[in-house]
């Protein structure tokens, strides 16, 4: 997987990983990868639900020691 | 599907505030369109001084420390960003001149209006929210 850009929203709470996020996709190319790092544990559900409402597509998401990591391509 | 999310704020203390903006933020960022009606205590989320002093409800001041601990950003930080990603904010004008206030007491780029303004919105969109 090719990662175009690396979004650091850790100790962040909402709304703010999602705020950070939609910005960072804004600044990538359709088709390009962004990956999201954060410790909000809302974002789990909350990301690959915005995700959906803007048609992106999230190739993966792991856990790691309280550590989230999404891997989003822009639609 | 509607792309509209309208939200009405009538309450005025700190909690309200990030219910309100909280999902004003996510739903923005989320590519809706967001509309906010400000009416009664709800003018005072976007009132340039007591945005800045919103009360806990009484028995909850013990949860200032909860506040910073989660790194929550601050009621005037979530207002410049729901503004950066487009939110329109609209003070009632009813509101307004029962309290005696004007334009200018309020965060810049707001617009007045009254009921209608904000029904002639809402009537599409989906969710209209109320605080």
């Amino acid at each position: 997987m090719n990662i175009t850009k690396t979004l650091d929203a850790k100790g962040l709470a909402c709304p703010m990983p999602i705020v950070k996020t939609k910005k960072a996709i804004d600044a990538i190319k359709s088709g390009e990868v962004l990956e999201v790092v954060v410790t909000d544990k809302g974002a789990l559900n909350d990301i690959p639900a915005w995700a959906k409402s803007g048609g992106h597509t999230v190739l993966e998401q792991k856990t790691e020691e309280d550590v989230l990591y999404f891997y989003i391509q822009k639609a | 599907m509607s792309n509209k999310v309208a939200i009405i704020a009538a309450n005025g203390g700190l909690f309200d505030a990030y219910k309100v903006f909280n999902i004003a933020t996510a739903a923005a960022a989320s590519e809706k369109e967001v509309q906010i009606f400000f009416t009664f205590e709800g003018l005072n989320l976007i009132h340039k001084q007591a945005m800045h002093a919103l009360e806990m409800p009484a028995g909850k001041e013990h949860l200032t420390e909860g506040f910073e601990k989660a790194n929550v950003p601050t009621i005037p930080q979530l207002v410049e960003m729901a503004q950066e990603l487009g939110v329109k904010f609209i003070a009632c004008q009813m509101t307004m001149d029962v309290m005696g206030l004007t334009k200018e007491d309020f965060v810049d780029g707001i617009e007045v209006g009254g009921a209608v303004t904000f029904l002639e919105y809402a009537k599409d969109a989906s969710p209209t929210l109320t605080f």
